[in-house]
């Protein structure tokens, strides 16, 4: 039974392949109608999946690609041209062949009620008997239906299996003859299907091929059938030539198989010869299938997936060992064993690089595997339009992750339909407008960084910027004062907006508005940006810009306030210093004018509601976010750089948290959330209506003018040296509190809001370099003046002292004058 | 890590008692301070007991959800149980501690002021929780009574955090 299921298995994929293949093959073929190579490939493989189809069984496939091998096998002998309408036919038969395998593949069996192959079958045959050159199909369908029943005085339906030995052959006329015999091979097609013992089809059995067969394997009778089979087989082989002898042979019922045989050849078209072929195409695919299967195996994606994820651990754990070794480095500097524990590291980084860029590899499937159905589809779309339409597909070869390809087909059917229905223009138009009358749709993939870039280009009638912009006011998804800020790459994303439709006519194939905004989502979910261009009359092109992979990224490391933030790279499209003055403020909200463009602006404290306790500098940061079809300006406090971040889970209880699409553990050992750059997006538009970015950035500001509102904190383990501190700076007015060693001076500083520090370096408890040091691990007191005041004067002593983050050095002792100057210069009085 | 020492060394003393009946059914607990209040847990529900380790916040969560915290190459959530029953955080000292258990096959993490000691205690002395107790989400399992007189209020691990209060809107 297993190896049924396993044959069962092969069958479906192979079956699939190929009539995918054959889709594109019949679309090429209806370009250049008279290739012959390509005619017989088609042929060849409906021939292969009847094979194979009536080898395991499957009568309904078997008879409908056995009427479509004949149509095909007509035109491979120049006795019939293959037109478009004979081509909708055929690839019907193809879409039912295709509902039939799919129907087996999920079911077992070929019954697939909802498919009826009959309509379809009688269309093929009204082509092989040359009925159908250009009459309605309805009416060759009821030709076809009422010509069996009734030839001359036999009622064919009244002829069964059972009762066809009563029939006197002898007494028919030729035609007679022929419509009974033809009546009772599809009879036994239907009944029974092919000869069939046990496991085994005898019909597929040759004499050529009978060294193949493993008689050990099979049981006493199956071994008795096949021999007997090989035996007539034998036997009947100097006989068949012979034409004479067809009659008296069919009367014996037994021999149906090689009345089939006969049958055919007279009918149609020379089947033996086929059948032959057929033998010998077996093998030459036999052949072709060994040898490939010596250069791959297939694996459970399941076990790659557990591949990748060994190998983030393994990426986290690289990240962490370059961490320690720089800080290693920094601590034993000049130290021999530095240099090999560098090597390791080194080798250790370049191979986990490598490792992940291989397993990465063996996810990664060619796009043409999403190309190929789209010749059919513009095929079918331009017979259906009534328009002229080339498709040109470039990189097919481009690969992507598997689980990318899956995702990416869906969008891209819209596209193009987007292309052939709103981008081509009718013929007759497009002749008026000087252009040739075959519209163009380029499709090409190509690899661009970390990422891989789907271009769709048309030449069609372009778009109207302007057009768009009215059309988005009437339906009141921009209002007009939006509509005049907006440039013409904005307008364009338009389209993308949910409810919007640019033909100003519905048909069945695009224009109710939906298929766009999907494809705006499914990009999204991708990670993916999606940018238009178009030029009036010129065409239009769309490029989607999709990351490779979704387990590892790349992340631009941010941090807003005292929090940090992974942005996935691929959505960072830039990242600016700006000042206050650039940003605008447009009816309540706050715009940062970039080059031409004017983007939405926002603080990223303010989308996550993070408590501001920065004030704000001179400069602001500004990640260009882009995610599908929307850019917005996010500000952050500051960039930390670039990271190659492995994606975990936040777990049962927090995933699904707004705004986040998971955490990351640094190399550090601490976790970092990841940013979910679509739901970010969603939130910050939120923000962006409801907050003005230059109030926000002013929160944190308080005003400080007169030296009552600074507070500077003096630590010095000495009474003595701190009452000097104090009566020096007492005279400048500004707040003192005083800390007599560092582990006190931290737990003021964080009751307190301290503008400046005096701090000795030898004290008790924590010392003055091991405060400073605590300090400067807290992004809000980055920039805090520190200023050391001690006895010690090396030089040292000072650049250590600058090390830990002191700003100024002042020795003791010190006039009063000087140590007021230094304070002022800090605070900025 | 003195108190899990103590612990152990508790519950080998207990585990040796002679005097124990067999037959009764005894319930092992880990008793820990939050605020001024003495609680257990079951020690089955237990994964770990760790020392405070930094961790991050975590946005659009309700207060007591601290953040996460990375424990050996894993993310977990981090509750403070003072803020969520309502008592004054302390700051975190030599004798705070993360507790993980797991809670629907999820580790969560749990800070805690104090561990206190292994308890075991007969089923017959565990009551229903008073009244008077607000315990509508069913935080409690039930109210311990202890030989030394100590009442000790049992949790529902189950019920300590519901990811609907977490995440109120998730699709």
């Amino acid at each position: 039974m297993d190896e049924i299921q396993e044959l069962l298995e092969d069958f479906l994929i192979e079956a699939f392949e190929m009539i995918e293949e054959m889709d594109q093959d019949l679309v090429e073929l209806e370009n250049s109608p008279d290739d012959l190579d390509l005619l017989n490939k088609i042929f060849r493989v409906a021939h292969t999946i009847k094979g194979s189809g009536s080898f395991l069984n499957f009568d309904k496939l078997t008879r409908l690609t056995h009427h479509m091998e004949a149509v095909l096998d007509k035109a491979r002998k120049g006795e019939l041209t293959i037109t478009p309408e004979i081509m909708d036919i055929i690839l019907e038969s193809v879409d039912a062949m295709k509902g039939i395998l799919e129907y087996i593949r999920d079911n077992g069996d070929d019954s697939a009620p909802d498919i009826d192959i009959e309509p379809i079958v009688a269309k093929l045959d009204a082509i092989v008997n040359g009925e159908n050159k250009s009459k309605e199909e309805g009416s060759s369908e009821k030709q076809k239906n009422e010509k069996p029943t009734k030839i001359g005085n036999i009622n064919l339906d009244e002829i069964t299996l059972e009762n066809a030995d009563e029939i006197d052959l002898d007494s028919l006329e030729p035609e007679e003859l022929d419509a009974v015999l033809e009546h009772l091979v599809e009879l036994r097609n239907k009944n029974e299907g092919p000869k069939k013992t046990g496991n085994i089809n005898l019909d597929d059995i040759t004499l050529e091929n009978a060294d193949n067969i493993d008689l050990d394997s099979l049981s006493p009778e199956e071994a008795d059938a096949v021999l007997d089979h090989l035996v007539n087989l034998r036997n009947q082989q100097p006989a068949q030539p012979n034409k004479d002898s067809q009659e008296e042979k069919k009367e014996e019922p037994k021999n149906e198989e090689k009345e089939e045989k006969k049958e055919e050849s007279k009918q149609i078209t020379p089947a033996k010869k086929q059948e032959l072929s057929n033998e010998q195409k077996k093998k030459e695919v036999k052949k072709t299938i060994s040898s490939i299967a010596e250069q791959t195996i297939r694996v459970d994606v399941k076990r790659l997936d557990q591949l990748m994820n060994l190998i983030g651990e393994l990426v986290l754990a690289k990240n962490r060992l370059i961490k320690i070794y720089n800080d290693v480095e920094e601590r034993y500097e000049g130290e021999k064993f530095l240099e090999e524990l560098n090597q390791v590291v080194s080798s250790i980084s370049i191979v986990t690089t490598d490792l992940q860029i291989a397993v990465m590899k063996t996810r990664m499937l060619p796009i043409g595997k999403v190309f190929n159905k789209f010749p059919r589809l513009v095929r079918d779309l331009s017979r259906e339009l009534g328009k002229k339409v080339k498709l040109i597909i470039e990189g097919e070869d481009t690969e992507l992750d598997k689980s990318i390809i899956e995702e990416i087909g869906d969008p891209l059917v819209h596209m193009i339909r987007n292309s052939v229905d709103h981008g081509i223009e009718p013929p007759e138009e497009r002749k008026k407008a000087g252009k040739p009358e075959e519209g163009t749709v380029w499709l090409r993939a190509y690899n661009e960084g970390n990422m891989i870039v789907i271009e769709i280009k048309d030449d069609g009638k372009g778009m109207d910027p302007e057009l768009l912009k009215k059309k988005a006011i009437e339906k009141g998804i921009i209002t007009e004062s939006e509509a005049a800020n907006m440039s013409d790459k904005e307008a364009f994303m338009l389209i993308f907006k949910p409810g919007f439709s640019t033909a100003s006519k519905v048909t069945s194939v695009s224009g109710r508005g939906v298929g766009m905004d999907v494809v705006k989502t499914n990009i999204e979910k991708l990670n993916g940006i999606i940018e238009v261009d178009s030029i009036p009359g010129q065409g239009t092109t769309f490029k989607l810009k999709i990351p490779l992979t979704l387990a590892i990224i790349q992340a631009l490391l941010v941090a807003s306030q005292e929090d940090l933030f992974a942005v996935p790279l691929s959505n960072v499209i830039e990242t600016v210093r700006i000042v206050e003055e650039d940003i605008y403020t447009i009816e309540g909200k706050s715009v940062l004018k970039l080059r031409e463009e004017v983007l939405p602006l926002v603080n990223m404290a303010d989308v996550f509601e993070i408590e501001k306790v920065l004030q704000p500098e001179k400069y602001l940061y500004v990640v260009i976010l882009g995610l599908g079809a929307t850019k917005i300006g996010l500000i952050v406090d500051r960039f930390i750089g670039q990271e190659e971040i492995v994606i975990k889970s936040l777990g049962e209880f927090l995933k699904g948290i707004p705004g986040i699409a998971g955490a990351t553990i640094r190399g550090d050992g601490r976790v970092t959330l990841i940013v979910d750059v679509g739901s970010l997006m969603r939130l910050a538009k939120e923000t962006h209506n409801k907050k003005v970015v230059t109030e926000s950035l002013n929160e944190a500001k308080k005003r400080k003018e007169k030296p009552e509102d600074y507070t500077v904190m003096l630590v010095d383990d000495s009474a003595m040296d701190r009452k000097i501190m104090r009566q020096a700076l007492e005279e400048l007015g500004v707040n003192l509190i005083e800390a007599k060693d560092g582990v006190e001076a931290l737990q003021l500083l964080k009751s307190n809001d301290v503008d400046a520090m005096l701090i000795d370096i030898e004290m008790p408890r924590m010392d003055g370099y091991t405060l400073a040091q605590e300090i400067r691990k807290y992004n809000k007191y980055r920039k805090l003046p520190l200023i050391a005041v001690t006895s010690r004067t090396t030089k040292a002593d000072r650049v250590r002292g600058v090390e830990v983050g002191m700003n100024e050095y002042i020795t003791k002792p010190y006039t009063a004058e000087y140590l007021q100057n230094v304070v002022r210069r800090n605070l900025g009085l | 890590m003195g108190s899990l020492n103590e612990i152990v060394k508790q519950q080998q003393q207990s585990l040796t008692k002679p005097e124990e009946n067999q037959f009764e059914e005894v319930v092992q607990l880990v008793g820990f301070i939050v605020g001024e209040e003495e609680f257990a847990v079951p020690i089955l529900s237990i994964q770990e007991i760790i020392k405070p380790i930094e961790w991050t916040k975590v946005p659009f969560t309700p207060d007591y959800v601290l953040g996460v915290f990375n424990l050996r190459g894993n993310v977990l959530p981090l509750i403070d149980l003072r803020i969520k029953f309502g008592v004054p955080a302390n700051n975190i000292d030599e004798n705070t501690r993360f507790i993980v258990m797991k809670i629907k096959n999820e580790d969560v993490a749990f800070i805690i002021d104090r561990l206190t000691s292994a308890l075991r205690i007969q089923k017959k002395n565990i009551l229903p929780p008073p009244e008077t107790y607000s315990n509508e989400d069913e935080i409690i399992e039930g109210v311990g009574r202890m030989e030394d007189g100590r009442i000790i209020t049992i949790l529902k691990v189950d019920n300590l955090i519901r990811r609907e209060e977490i995440v109120p809107n998730s699709e």
